[in-house]
């Protein structure tokens, strides 16, 4: 059979010479098939977006192409066909056939380390109840405390005030810089706070750290903070990976974390939605429960998570199917991750230019997202401004994006363009369904609004 | 002009929540033939007389659901902060309307009554933590009340040094009398050593085995005997039963939209009188929180939420049959029966429970020569008919009490809803003449 010439360029060997043994079989695995998606299948696999609409914003809800949604369809059919056969027969082997795919994903060790959930929302709540549980239970004492970033996810922080902080835990804030120049800068910062914060002998019993964070976006050195993490005697550590599979590597022994979560209906193309829980394994793992309790309870975490009632679980069914369609991509998810990356940093360096202002964090600390710099003189100056501008952006331009705001600390000076302080960025995002244009417009819309001389303060205020 | 009547009566909010074209009147129900239609996705091979477990949900649902999905996927952000909010809130202003809840903020939308269960019992062990309740504080529930509501009092009760109380009542029964003195015995003896119970749990209709509950009576003994909150789980209650919940009188009230109201899996609303909502919270915490329950649960992150958006939908659907929701309740009621009747005669063994404690389901009792004699050859039995015989049916052992030797030990729960027909329950029937012809027993089963 006539093979294509290997497109990973370290593969040597004749691949006519196919008798060759286990190495070569293996190796031919890995080639990519005859032939990858094309540019008209991804935009049929896309077309239910909204035409007309510039979609630089897949960071917030994701995306999912036409052929997992219906494939997604199918699951939802078989169940309300014949539901109980569906729940006695079907629905566990599925749910665990996906557990087994995200287990080799991820490089984990067990499957039981892999449990299933709905978001990574709902993973933060199984881990801060656990904590929630140790203060009532005398486990940590009043006091002892949680460490998180300052720019932690909002609902994640809100978990930490319902959790750790109702019950008498306190919260170590770490800032970590923005606009950013290197790993070292996130490392000597997270060194630096983590030491002040514990410097009352403080007991830290749990660090959330993001390996991207949300607003402002960056890619965070996890494997070396959770290790200072480990050296400054912080008993757990949760990595909140809401954005990263899908856009970096991710391999939770490499991390080291104790609990790893990521969603998967953000960049690994499933429908709304589902996440994994990476839980490692030891003789002191604790004892996590899923919130809503039924029938599994005491099972095990994955267990309990695969039945909280009668509910639709269909976007954790079709997982092997999002697999596939990353496969039809040259490179596979790798290669989606590697373009997807190149072309943000293209795209963000050409708005940068055009604009006059530069990109909040170098390249390498950009997942598929980028921060880019707004000009001074629209005025953002604060999270209202913010957000009028990504409602006007929305509503008159047919751009979406979301904007943050990034009020230098006292004593720093920011980013500056000819005109002053830089304090707002777009956080643009790109996706296998991302054409120019959507840049392009982003790009003659800011400046259209300079050119009317238009700032924040002048915009319709949200509602 | 016939209007759209929902089980108080009241046709003003809802119908105003009917787009304009749909609210003129509907001079021909809708016929059998168009239910058939709208059901034909169920596997036509199965008699699927277990409508309680998981439900149903018509065609015409699916495919607003669908619309639903599309619209957030096809401009997520446009949705997320200009459709979603409004569209919930239309969903808890009809609920507020079918259950006769004083104020829109004591209605909240979950996943399922198993999600307020959670949302109810975490309440209780904060409580605990906080030295409001003190260790041996008392919770009290039914012996049948649903197994994965027990395993959330035993997460969030017994795990915070609470002390449950189960009341056990009779099956089969033959009067609400029973069941009022069975509990008023167990409050009575979980009161005896001045022992204060906090939270008593009470089933509307309870799952398995199924019978209505005299929610009214036990929740006003409960009030006068000093139970501080009572919560009612009516998972099962929606479409099945009238529900007022002011009339009820119950702190928190909770049911299951897609079990008997026709909407996709799934949705259910945790009703919260005024004066506790304050105190409740959804376990998954998100951007809402401290906001109050109804905004929290409308956020617990990004996910799907098209099966608590497609109420309107459902309300004009349940408007095409004749009597709307009452209408349907009642014929269910009367349908049930009939087979249930039918089937008690042809095996020559009884009813569960009266009609009068039957809604749309009943307790059938099954041959005691199929010698059904443990929990797991209930499951057998079950797994047997639906592979041989393609009859989804549910069974239910009934351990004999004390040295009793019970006639009849395990009851079939049968479900009747608009989709079902005669020959679901003569196939059911057949299937266990047959079985009893043929001297099958449970231990046949591998």
């Amino acid at each position: 059979m006539p093979m294509d010439p290997p497109a990973v360029p370290q593969d040597q060997e004749d691949p006519r010479a196919a008798t060759n043994g286990d190495n070569l079989t293996t190796r031919l695995s890995k080639k990519p098939k005859l032939s990858s998606i094309t540019e008209s299948q991804i935009r049929e696999e896309f077309a239910h977006h909204q035409p007309g609409v510039a979609r630089i914003n897949n960071g917030s809800f994701g995306s999912c192409p036409a052929s997992i949604i219906a494939a997604q369809k199918s699951w939802q059919l078989r169940f309300l066909s014949q539901p109980d056969d569906f729940f006695f027969n079907h629905l566990q082997p599925q749910i665990a056939h996906s557990r087994s795919i995200i287990k080799d994903l991820i490089n984990a060790d067990h499957v039981d380390e892999v449990s299933i959930v709905d978001n990574a929302t709902t993973a933060a709540a199984i881990v801060l109840q656990h904590v929630g549980w140790a203060f009532a239970e005398g486990r940590f004492q009043k006091g002892d405390a949680v460490v998180m970033l300052h720019c932690a996810f909002q609902a994640v922080k809100k978990s930490i005030e319902a959790y750790v902080t109702r019950a008498g835990g306190s919260v170590i804030v770490v800032h970590l810089p923005f606009p950013v120049n290197s790993n070292e800068d996130i490392i000597a910062e997270f060194r630096k706070g983590l030491a002040r914060g514990k410097a009352n002998g403080k007991k830290v019993r749990l660090a959330i750290i993001d390996h991207i964070t949300s607003m402002p976006c960056v890619v965070i050195p996890a494997p070396e903070l959770v290790r200072i993490c480990r050296e400054e005697g912080v008993e757990r550590v949760f990595v909140d990976a809401a954005h990263a599979i899908g856009s970096v590597r991710v391999d939770v022994k490499e991390i080291g974390a104790d609990f790893y979560v990521s969603n998967l209906h953000k960049w690994f193309f499933c429908p709304p939605s589902v996440a994994f829980l990476y839980c490692r394994k030891s003789p002191l793992s604790p004892d996590l429960h899923h919130p809503v309790v039924s029938h599994e309870y005491g099972n095990g975490l994955a267990i309990e998570s695969a039945w909280i009632g009668t509910r639709d679980y269909s976007a954790q069914l079709v997982i092997p199917k999002a697999l596939e369609f990353i496969n039809r991509f040259e490179g596979g998810l790798e290669g989606i991750r590697n373009r997807n990356h190149d072309k943000v940093v293209e795209m963000g360096k050409m708005l940068a230019d055009a604009w006059g202002t530069s990109l909040g964090s170098p390249p390498e600390m950009c997942p598929s997202m980028a921060m880019v710099g707004l000009p001074s003189k629209l005025g953002v100056l604060s999270d209202e401004d913010a957000s009028c501008l990504r409602s006007h952006m929305r509503d008159h331009f047919g751009v979406e994006v979301p904007v943050h705001c990034q009020v230098p600390r006292d004593g720093e000076i920011g980013a500056t363009d000819k005109d002053g302080c830089v304090t707002g960025y777009v956080r643009i995002s790109h996706q296998v369904y991302n054409t120019l244009n959507d840049y392009i417009r982003l790009r003659d819309a800011i400046t259209q609004l300079l050119h009317d001389g238009v700032t924040c303060k002048m915009l319709p205020q949200d509602s | 002009m016939a209007s759209f009547i929902d089980c108080n009566g009241a046709t003003a909010t809802a119908a105003a929540l009917i787009p304009k074209s749909k609210a003129k009147s509907q001079p021909q129900p809708i016929t059998q033939s168009e239910i058939l239609a709208e059901f034909a996705h169920h596997d036509p091979t199965v008699a699927r007389i277990n409508n309680g477990s998981f439900g149903s949900c018509p065609a015409s649902i699916i495919a607003a659901q669908q619309r639903h999905q599309l619209l957030f996927l096809r401009q997520p952000d446009y949705f997320y902060f200009n459709t979603l909010k409004p569209s919930i809130l239309k969903t808890r202003r009809l609920i507020q309307s079918l259950i006769n809840a004083d104020h829109i903020e004591e209605v909240s939308i979950v996943d399922n009554a198993t999600t307020a269960a959670a949302v109810v019992l975490q309440h209780t062990t904060w409580s605990f933590f906080s030295a409001d309740f003190h260790p041996g504080d008392a919770v009290i529930l039914l012996h049948y009340a649903y197994g994965a509501v027990k395993k959330s009092v035993q997460a969030y009760v017994s795990r915070a040094g609470g002390h449950i109380i189960e009341v056990h009542l009779p099956f089969p029964l033959t009067s609400n009398s029973e069941v009022i003195s069975e509990f008023r015995k167990a409050l009575e003896l979980g009161k005896s050593n001045g022992r204060k119970i906090r939270l008593a749990v009470i089933d509307h209709i309870t799952s398995m085995p199924c019978v209505v509950i005299p929610v009214k009576e036990l929740v006003t003994m409960c009030r006068d005997e000093g139970v501080d909150r009572i919560f009612v789980d009516g998972a099962h209650a929606i479409g099945n039963v009238a529900i007022d919940v002011k009339n009820i009188g119950a702190d928190f009230y909770t049911s299951n939209l897609h079990k008997w109201l026709f909407c996709p899996p799934s949705a259910a609303f945790l009703y919260c009188k005024s004066d506790s909502l304050s105190e409740l919270h959804h376990p998954v915490v998100s951007h809402e929180y401290g906001n109050g329950l109804a905004m929290e649960s409308s956020w617990t992150g990004t996910r799907d939420y098209s099966a608590q958006l497609v109420l309107p939908e459902v309300m004009e659907f349940i408007a095409r049959f004749e009597g709307g929701i009452e209408g349907i309740m009642l014929k269910n009621h009367g349908a049930v029966v009939e087979m249930a009747e039918m089937l008690v005669k042809a095996w020559g063994t009884e009813l569960g429970a009266p009609p009068e404690m039957c809604a749309s389901m009943a307790m059938v009792g099954l041959p005691t020569c199929l010698g059904i004699n443990s929990d797991e050859d209930a499951l057998k039995l079950r797994a047997h008919l639906r592979e041989c015989f393609k009859v989804e049916v549910p069974i239910y052992y009934k351990a004999p009490v004390g040295g009793e030797i019970e006639r009849i030990t395990a009851y079939a729960r049968i479900s009747h809803q608009v989709y079902n027909v005669v020959e679901d329950y003569y196939r059911f029937r057949d299937a266990v003449n047959k079985l009893v012809e043929d001297g099958f027993t449970c231990a046949c089963l591998g």
